[in-house]
């Protein structure tokens, strides 16, 4: 070896070396941590640092002048952070030990970064959980113990073209899965729209599609305790079976939409329906549509009544290096209160995840709105468990190999349960 | 090299002053270039040895060491399998196209007597055009029903493919896409090269009759070769890396037929597996090296 | 100095001198064939389509991007995707945090990998060999990787949240050293030995002799150098922790894309803004890209 290599190789191997000193101590890091002492009363004082995404980062500078006029001697400082690498910011802050007093987090990252040990357990008697919509308060719930508090949230419900479906003879949406078929059948053949259900027939995402039908069907994806995965269940291989007939049955299209698609194709009629979140009454009035055009309703159940859909949103947490803990969470705190949760509603546009914000204002009168607090009431979120990125990721991989035909829902499940075991729940 | 250093027995007397200036030249680099670059890139080395997630980042020095596990898992990981075809077939695929593209609009872009410049910013807009019109406006084209390709098939009586939704033709579509997009920077490359090709024999051997062709291929291929070597290694380097297209056209579908071990990596730090992913990551970068050195092996300058 | 070390006037304006005003010729010397054009020509048009489409594009209304399928002429012209642009983000702040990034990072890549470039292909001195592989090797290293230990470092240094931070991991970059140092490779090395022969110290003649003569390779390292540090997204991302420290990819990022939805009608028109600089770069380097390096009178 010339002189050239060696010194290569030494290099390396002096790096690789200094990791052999290292070992993993057996402390958890997240879960079965206590919640945190309550707060003591008082006003919030100093600077607080807050991160937002999007919308709402650009609108909650603004907002918080109330905040600050009932707490002369507290200063609130937003930066707005673009969702496209808010992960990453957030997680390369909590690993260098800098990052602000409080941030909104993805409800599905709420695992990893208190399992990372960025994150504080809500100190006790903040809040209410019994205040809160329940499945928005599981996504904060690590391990057993809840990090930080629903901030807003959004669901999905079936949206559809109500002129089709009167040419089709529906007067109202379906209400269990074979009057979902049925409906769909209709709106092909009778309605005049190419496919009359749209769903997502996997790749990155359509877990969020694909799982309201399992969990209405009963499956859990974890046990009570959130130690063990629960996935290769009867439930959900029939809940899957369902889905992917869709695609069988030629009802559903088979290849993943380009952005922009399914506004246009259900404005124009070749989709007659489709399941989706509250943002999309905006797109699809955009593409054209009027709201007496089209209707939402609530997910079908299995046999009757209402279905569980999928909750997401928004958390608000604190985080472990704030410089000013007491007065980060009294700004969550203030930000639950119903009537500020209704004025931001009012100014952004999220739906709020404190129940009683529904009760009076728009919320509680818009027809759209209403079905959306309704479906609210009975969904759920995925386990807030460190490794769900990566077990989503294997469900979506197999939900697509299923409709496409190459699996059965019944094999397809055993494969998610033994991927998802594999991979773990990482705390 | 110089020449006087060759024979033997004599020691080249400007030996000592080019040492010195060579150092001098080399230092701010090297600095420069030992902290934020080196440094990193051994410590991720060393992670691919540990069990690291993105959870322990807190504490670093408090992870499982695991040695060549991460590794081994991972050439039995089915997937990563797959992904190295993939990224091997899109190399083998796209550095030639791109290469030829590029030499091909270098070459004749050279041949222009005027409005040089105004082809020359033409042909090189696809690389600074963001890749979300692009992802849109190739989306369009390969399209299966209404798509501007299978619309101009459709005319000679061929019936396309759903390019973007099959496992077989959905690589390769990417594959064209990328050329496209890519050669625009190779062409600029290429172009500065061309200008150190002697003018006079190539003049000469107009006047001699050679032809476009052999004047091509004896005076401007050999003085070419410098560059060519290094336009097939930054390409090479570039497409086992590949990601960006498959990450906005495909998400890496149908069927994990477009991801790449870029993707793959990206996936995995994205789960925060972070030493499994610099494991990946180190593989490939041992993929670039056995490349890089069989490049260099075949088009090398005497020097 | 003498006057062999002069560089001949450039070989185009030469050729036209002698050969003006029958044939037209190229760069190489060569007639011009007619059928060239028409092949270039046709080669644009397509290479140019999907510009054409954003730029187009950037001025219609955000249910008109969205349409499928996708429409050629705005059907409803607005500039409405330009007025947010300009109003909704602090622009000038953005633009000029972008600006100062990309030329620090331009300059310093040009100046230290000229260096390094030229003392790989010429010099000899102790330690070359393991310095050029090491060089390539991290140029082989997927960029993601150091990421995170990179961004450690950095916080360590006290410099998050400052343009510096942003500047200096790429201000050593190994893609600008192989560039030079290739390029350099193929200056013959008779200049050199002349320039010795008359006295002049190693790094005069890098400085006088030798970089004159890079013109193309600077100006190429100039504009792909340039580009990359004016589209780098990630990097400044993390890094930048406030507002007034984002750079322009990084502020159109936050305000177009959304959670659930992308607001593409903005995309397009940043993107549009976004590009200009580049090609202004672009065009205004891209002659001494052609500048022909006369070899004649040296043989």
């Amino acid at each position: 070896m010339n002189r050239t290599t060696i010194t290569l190789v030494g290099l390396a191997t002096a790096a690789s070396l200094a990791f052999t000193a290292c070992g993993r101590s057996d402390d958890a890091g997240a879960g079965g941590e206590e919640q945190g002492e309550a707060i003591t009363d008082g006003k919030a004082t100093g600077t607080i640092e807050v991160w937002a995404m999007g919308t709402e980062g650009e609108k909650l500078g603004d907002f918080v002048e109330d905040f600050e006029d009932a707490n002369p001697d507290a200063t609130v400082k937003v930066t707005a952070v673009p969702w496209e690498s808010a992960h990453d910011k957030i997680s390369t802050a909590i690993a260098a030990g800098e990052g602000p007093d409080v941030s909104l987090i993805g409800t599905t990252w709420m695992g990893e970064f208190a399992e990372a040990g960025g994150l504080m357990p809500t100190p006790e008697g903040l809040v209410d959980e019994a205040d809160y919509f329940p499945g928005a308060w599981q996504s904060t719930e690590v391990g057993g113990t809840s990090y930080g508090v629903p901030w807003y949230v959004e669901t999905r419900v079936l949206f559809y073209r109500k002129d089709l479906a009167k040419k089709a003879g529906w007067s109202d949406a379906p209400t269990s899965w074979d009057d979902l078929k049925q409906f769909a059948k209709d709106l092909e053949s009778k309605g005049g729209a190419k496919y009359g259900l749209n769903l997502q027939p996997g790749q990155t995402g359509s877990w969020q599609s694909y799982l309201p039908f399992a969990w209405t069907d009963g499956a859990t994806l974890t046990n009570e305790e959130g130690t063990e995965y629960t996935i290769d269940s009867p439930e959900m291989a029939q809940a899957l079976d369902y889905y992917t007939s869709y695609f069988d049955d030629g009802l559903s299209m088979t290849r993943t939409l380009d952005p922009g698609e399914l506004e246009s194709g259900f404005a124009d009629g070749t989709f007659g329906s489709f399941i989706s979140g509250p943002w999309h009454t905006g797109l699809v009035e955009e593409a054209g549509l009027d709201e007496s055009d089209y209707a939402v309703a609530p997910l079908p159940g299995k046999d009757e009544g209402m279905g569980t859909s999928f909750v997401g949103g928004g958390d608000l947490a604190v985080f472990q290096d704030s410089d000013n803990p007491e007065s980060a969470w009294k700004f969550v705190q203030w930000l639950s209160e119903p009537e500020v949760q209704q004025d931001f509603y009012d100014e952004v546009g999220d739906l709020p995840a404190v129940q009683a914000a529904w009760e009076s204002g728009e919320l509680s009168t818009d027809p759209q709105l209403k079905i959306f607090g309704e479906q609210l009431g009975q969904a759920q979120s995925p386990p807030a468990v460190p490794t769900w990125e990566q077990v989503a990721a294997s469900i979506d991989g197999l939900v697509e190999q299923a409709s496409r035909g190459d699996l059965s829902g019944e094999d397809a499940v055993k494969q998610m349960q033994s991927d998802a075991q594999s991979i773990g729940t990482g705390l | 090299m110089s020449r006087q250093a060759r024979q033997p027995g004599i020691v080249d007397p400007t030996r000592r002053g080019q040492a010195v200036a060579g150092w001098i030249l080399a230092s701010p680099f090297v600095v420069l270039f030992l902290v934020f670059t080196a440094g990193p890139v051994l410590a991720s080395l060393g992670m691919s040895f540990t069990d690291m997630r993105s959870t322990d980042m807190r504490t670093p020095f408090a992870v499982q060491f695991v040695g060549l596990d991460n590794y081994v898992d991972l050439v039995q990981d089915p997937l990563f399998r797959k992904v190295t075809l993939n990224t091997l077939l899109y190399l083998v695929l796209g550095v030639p196209l791109t290469m030829g593209i590029a030499l091909a609009v270098a070459v004749g872009l050279n041949g222009l007597s005027r409005s040089r410049g105004f082809f020359r910013v033409g042909f090189y807009l696809p690389v600074v055009t963001s890749i979300v019109a692009v992802s849109v406006v190739w989306k369009y084209i390969l399209r299966d029903e209404g798509g501007l390709l299978n619309a101009a098939l459709g005319w000679v009586g061929i019936d396309g493919p759903a390019w973007l939704d099959s496992t077989t033709t959905a690589l390769p579509s990417l594959v064209v896409m990328a050329a496209w997009r890519n050669f625009g920077t190779l062409m600029v490359i290429f172009l500065a090269g061309l200008q150190t090709v002697p003018r006079e024999q190539v003049e000469a051997a107009e006047v001699d009759g050679a032809s476009g062709w052999s004047r091509f291929r004896f005076i401007t291929l050999p003085a070419l070769r410098p560059v060519l070597l290094f336009g097939a290694v930054i390409t090479g380097i570039g497409y086992l890396q590949f990601f960006e297209e498959a990450f906005v056209m495909t998400k890496g579908g149908p069927l994990d037929s477009t991801r790449s071990v870029t993707f793959f990596t990206f996936d995995q730090f994205g789960y925060g597996n972070y030493g499994y992913a610099a494991a990946a990551s180190y593989l490939l970068f041992l993929a670039i090296v056995l490349l890089t050195f069989f490049q260099f092996r075949l088009l090398r300058t005497k020097d | 100095m003498t006057n062999t070390l002069e560089a001949p006037a450039p070989a185009a304006e030469r050729s036209e001198d002698l050969k003006a005003p029958k044939q037209k010729r190229g760069a190489d010397g060569i007639r011009t064939p007619g059928w060239l054009y028409v092949v270039m020509a046709v080669g644009l048009f397509l290479v140019v389509v999907p510009f054409i489409w954003m730029v187009v594009s950037s001025f219609k209304p955000e249910a008109e991007v969205r349409a499928i399928p996708p429409t050629w002429l705005p059907q409803d012209v607005t500039t409405e995707n330009y007025d947010q642009l300009f109003t909704r983000l602090d622009f000038p702040t953005y633009f000029l945090n972008s600006a100062i990034v990309a030329l620090a990072v331009t300059l310093g890549n040009v100046v230290f990998c000229s260096m390094l470039g030229y003392a790989l292909a010429k010099l000899e001195f102790p330690g070359k060999r393991v310095l050029f592989a090491l060089v390539l090797g991290t140029l082989m290293v997927p960029g993601v990787v150091t990421f995170v230990p990179l961004f450690v470092l950095t916080t360590n240094l006290g410099l998050t949240n400052t343009l510096p931070g942003m500047i200096l991991p790429f201000l050593a970059g190994p893609f600008g050293v192989f560039l030079m140092r290739q390029y350099i490779l193929g200056l013959p090395d008779e200049l050199i030995q002349a320039a010795r022969v008359d006295g002049a110290g190693e790094l005069t003649i890098f400085a006088r002799v030798i970089m004159p003569l890079c013109g193309p390779a600077v100006a190429t390292l100039g504009v792909l150098t340039f580009l990359a540090s004016w589209n780098n997204f990630l990097w400044p991302l993390v890094v930048a922790t406030s507002e007034d420290k984002f750079t322009l990819p990084v502020a159109l990022a936050l305000y177009a894309v959304g959670q659930n939805a992308t607001q593409y009608g903005l995309l397009l028109a940043g993107s549009v803004v976004v590009v200009i600089p580049v090609l202004v770069v672009f065009l205004l380097l891209q002659r001494f890209i052609m500048q022909g390096v006369a070899m004649t009178g040296i043989k």
